[in-house]
């Protein structure tokens, strides 16, 4: 005698609530991704209790050795490169009323000096605000 | 009449090429993304327009510590010393850096100073 079921067909998983959460994430990373323009080099940012966010729209790469980066471009060409960019914004964009802001990133290890002999390269630029960016932490 | 072929029963199409896509989407924009912003302190360049008014407020930062003015100060103290230096808190506060003194060690100063309610902070070599 046979008591075992009857062979029942296999129950098909059922992907449509999975397929919805993956297209939920997908949706989430899209919507919340900020791309940003590769780095030339890797900076670490210095540490500070500031809350102050950033706001520039051009970001200028400092290394530990003075090396300046902007987007691939390395040192005068950095300079060209990111003087060409804001001449292109300003001409879509009111730039007396608004002079656009520059984000500087300096690594934390970069001499104090070699940041303030850049500081007038840039401001000769025509950037209306100059600003540092830190990493939350502990002031030492 | 002519018949092309028999007909074939409906099947369902397949999910699985769309479900490989969608997650090859999904985890190249976890990976590209950034996340969080950053945070920045303003800084000032000389001669970048706003006047000087005042006693000196010169803040020298070296290998071996910081010097208001030329006298060796604590960075606690620094924020009471330039009470009596300034009028208001906008007004400019020079920082020189020395040799051996770091972006960190710069920014520690600032930080101070943005806390203590100073605005202005002009670096100059």
């Amino acid at each position: 005698m046979d008591f075992s079921d009857p062979a029942r067909k296999k129950p098909e998983e059922n992907l449509l609530p999975m397929i919805n959460v993956v297209f939920l994430l997908l949706i989430f990373f899209l919507i919340s991704a900020r791309m940003t323009p590769p780095e030339p080099f890797a900076v670490t940012p210095p540490e500070a209790r500031t809350e102050a966010e950033a706001q520039g729209e051009f970001t200028l790469f400092l290394a530990a050795d003075g090396r300046i980066g902007y987007r691939e471009m390395l040192g005068e060409a950095a300079m060209q490169a990111i003087g060409a960019a804001r001449a292109d914004h300003c001409a879509r964009l009111d730039c007396t009323a608004e002079p656009p802001r520059l984000t500087l990133r300096a690594d934390l290890a970069l001499p104090a000096a070699d940041l303030a002999r850049v500081l007038p390269q840039v401001a000769g630029l025509g950037f209306g605000q100059i600003e540092l960016v830190a990493q939350t932490g502990a002031v030492p | 009449m002519m018949r092309f072929g028999t007909d074939r029963p409906r099947r369902r199409p397949n999910l699985t090429p769309m479900i490989d896509v969608v997650f090859l989407l999904l985890v190249f924009f976890m990976l590209a993304s950034r996340f969080g912003v950053d945070r920045a302190l303003p800084i000032s360049v000389a001669g970048s327009g706003g006047s000087y008014s005042g006693p000196p407020r010169l803040i020298d930062l070296t290998a071996e510590g910081l010097r208001l003015n030329g006298t060796p100060i604590a960075p606690e103290a620094l924020a009471e010393a330039l009470r009596p230096l300034t009028e208001t808190p906008a007004d400019a506060i020079i920082l020189r850096a020395g040799t051996g003194a770091d972006v960190q060690a710069l920014v520690a100063v600032m930080d101070r100073l943005t806390e203590s309610g100073f605005t202005r902070l002009v670096l100059v070599e």
